[in-house]
């Protein structure tokens, strides 16, 4: 092999062209033309394959749909969850023998060796509790109800005491009237029904009319004396199916479980104390737990209360507890058909490198660099995905609007989400067109010219 | 194509180009192109194939220069490395005072952006813009703004006699009109070689000979062209015919 002359032959002389200067002072402009370039002739080309195109946008438009859909309805059910748990305000606070929520199997068998609340134990919180404003008294089951040959299997009948429950509740009167003190206190067989009560078991009348009317509730006979104001649906559930009977009447006619027995299919008491404002919430389930220690003789050495207090706080963190896992496999699930897209996205785009070998040599030889291809690809790719991003979002509010007319709950369109699905299906471009758009970069000019 | 001047002449003045047109000391123009050595190798499998065995000569600015030889010869291998779509195995290749051998692909690229215009057998345009965006595609790549784009695309469009066709497409042009533009592709960035290859082989023989005549008076206005051509009569239209055969040079002769 010959050795290769280091010295330049001579002479040498530049030739005839822009000088430098001239061309260092367009270099800035460079990238803004090129990718211009690359964005018309992104556009052209999705123009040019329309069937092609569509394909792709479908991908696309699928997986941001799915994603929006989601993101939107969670958010609906969010707010709809957190504005009906706060309707109690946060006044209200519950003393029972066991927590709503139990978790496992030991804290079952734990909080049923408790003693169960008695309205003594209101009485003394009633008398104790300087934090407290009122207190009143609930116990709970479920039980056929009927009116004529209308039944209704699972209705929640409810024994309160004092009225003040009802306002303590978060209920008020739609027609009719509350029960008064001598027929609390003598147990009679009144009852005050919420709206669907009415709607179930009287079918075409009003509520004025469902007044004075007997209903069947677990074998006894109750006068209808009022009516409730609807609360609504939550998650289709309505909250309006209840009877509510005076704790006397429901300690006759049920009975109630004070033995401490590990199944009370007849329900336990619970307390409900409300305080005057937010503020004393603490002060008071402070003295309520104190007091309450007091009467289950627990001293400050030992952990276990021996009966539950709680807010209304617990369902939220029960809610969010339950459903942020249950979000994020739903999120994740739909985010699947979004990788499903970029796959479309990268497979079109594969073709499209191969089906344009010849243009992108011709490219090349007029100067474009491996970047300048490169960004070309990428653009494409992009142009398609954030289109199908847009069309996607539009689709997905579609989706949600729908799923949230046909189960009940508001709609919280925001601008965010959408950004968010733009933005997304744009890196999915990105990273989809990104290998094709190497392999196109790094053709080899000769061969690609060569190319037909 | 009285507007032919207008781009060998649109080359800002600086003291650069100023320089460029002095004489050498030999009182030939300077030299263009400067070949020394080269051999190009390729790697197949087993054995390797030497496409070219050391070839040296030099170019100068205004020569018209054709390559021919028979295929299989190198002729097309040279054309690349004149080209600098390719680089040589071994050997030094200076192009316009610049060391091309070494450079890298987007090296490369910027070289062919500013200094070589191609012309192909087959025009190489893209199909779906029309002639003047085909034409200000090496503008595009080598960053020249917008309007001045236009007018540079314009201008050269003008010199090769098809301004009425500037926004027609490739398919809706003939195959004399679909070379002068890519002729006016070739020269728009004012490069410093002129590099056809077979430009008039998919042309009949009247188009053909249009084509030849305006390779003849660019050449006129001091362009530089190098021709590679298997056709004895389209390579006797240069003024210097280098030959090539089994990757050496066989016969390098002045015609003119």
């Amino acid at each position: 092999m010959p050795n290769s002359s280091e010295t330049p032959p001579e002479p040498l002389v530049f030739g005839k062209r822009l000088s430098l200067p001239a061309r260092l002072k367009s270099f800035p402009v460079l990238r803004v033309a090129a990718i211009w370039e690359a964005f018309l002739v992104a556009v052209a080309s999705l123009r040019q394959n329309k069937l092609r195109t569509a394909l792709t946008l479908v991908g696309i438009i699928v997986g941001v749909t799915a994603v929006i859909a989601v993101v939107t309805i969670i958010k609906g059910l969010d707010q709809t969850v957190s504005q009906t748990f706060n309707s109690q305000g946060s006044t209200v606070f519950t003393v029972s023998k066991r927590p709503q929520v139990i978790t496992s199997r030991e804290e079952f068998v734990k909080y049923n060796k408790r003693k169960p609340m008695t309205p003594d134990d209101a009485e003394a919180i009633e008398r104790l509790c300087t934090a407290c404003w009122r207190t009143g008294v609930a116990v709970n089951s479920i039980k056929p109800a009927k009116h004529g040959d209308q039944t209704f299997e699972t209705m929640a009948v409810r024994g309160i005491e004092p009225a003040a429950m009802f306002d303590i509740d978060g209920v008020a009167i739609d027609s009719g009237r509350f029960w008064t003190d001598a027929e609390s206190e003598s147990g009679s067989d009144v009852c005050v029904v919420g709206s669907d009560v009415v709607t179930n078991l009287f079918p075409n009348v009003s509520a004025e009319r469902a007044l004075g009317q007997d209903i069947w509730v677990g074998g006894h006979r109750y006068l209808i004396i009022g009516v409730l104001q609807a609360l609504g649906k939550i998650f289709g559930v309505s909250r309006d199916t209840r009877v509510y009977i005076p704790f006397a009447t429901y300690k006759k006619r049920f009975g109630v479980d004070f033995s401490g027995a590990a199944y009370a299919p007849q329900g336990s008491l619970v307390v409900f104390v409300q305080t005057p404002s937010p503020a004393e919430l603490e002060s008071a389930e402070d003295q309520v737990r104190a007091i309450m220690r007091n009467r289950r003789g627990k001293t400050f050495n030992e952990d276990d209360d021996g009966f539950a207090l709680e807010t209304q706080d617990v369902f939220l963190d029960l809610y969010s507890k339950a459903t942020s896992n249950i979000y994020l496999v739903t999120i994740g699930v739909s985010a699947i058909s979004l990788v499903v897209g970029g796959i479309v996205v990268m497979n079109i785009m594969l073709v499209s490198v191969t089906e344009r070998t010849k243009e992108i040599g011709i490219r090349k030889a007029v100067g474009a660099r491996r970047k300048d291809i490169m960004t070309q690809f990428v653009i494409e790719a992009v142009t398609v995905t954030a289109i199908g991003g847009a069309l996607g979002v539009l689709t997905g509010f579609g989706a949600a609007w729908l799923i949230a007319l046909l189960i009940g709950f508001p709609l919280l369109i925001s601008v965010w989400s959408a950004v968010l699905g733009v933005s997304v299906s744009s890196v999915v471009g990105v990273i989809s067109g990104m290998w094709p758009a190497w392999r196109a970069a790094r053709l080899d000019p000769i061969e690609a010219l060569r190319a037909e | 194509m009285s507007d032919t001047a207008t781009i060998t002449s649109a080359a800002p003045s600086s003291g650069v180009a100023v320089h460029a047109e002095r004489p050498s000391a030999d009182g030939k123009a300077a030299v263009l192109i400067a070949m020394r050595d080269i051999w190009k190798t390729y790697d197949m499998g087993a054995e390797k194939v030497h496409a070219l065995h050391g070839v040296s000569f030099d170019v100068h600015r205004g020569e018209y220069l054709a390559i021919t030889g028979p295929s299989g010869s190198g002729k097309s291998t040279l054309m690349n490395l004149i080209g600098c779509l390719d680089t040589p195995s071994q050997g030094q290749y200076w192009l316009n005072a610049k060391n091309v051998s070494d450079m890298d692909d987007d090296e490369l690229a910027r070289i062919r952006n500013q200094e070589v215009g191609f012309v192909f057998q087959t025009f190489n345009l893209l199909a779906r813009a029309t002639a003047l965006h085909n034409v200000e595609l090496p503008l595009i790549y080598g960053g020249i703004p917008g309007a001045k784009r236009h007018e540079m695309a314009k201008q050269a469009l003008a010199a090769v006699d098809l301004t009425d066709r500037m926004l027609h497409r490739p398919n809706e042009l003939s195959g004399g009109q679909r070379q002068r533009v890519a002729i006016a592709r070739a020269l728009v960035n004012h490069p410093s070689i002129l590099l056809a290859d077979e430009p008039t082989g998919a042309l009949d023989t009247a188009t053909s000979y249009d084509i030849m005549n305006l390779f003849q008076k660019l050449h006129e206005d001091g362009n530089t062209i190098i021709l590679v051509t298997h056709e004895h009569d389209i390579a006797a239209r240069a003024h210097r015919i280098i030959s090539i055969r089994d990757g050496l040079i066989e016969k390098d002769d002045q015609v003119k």
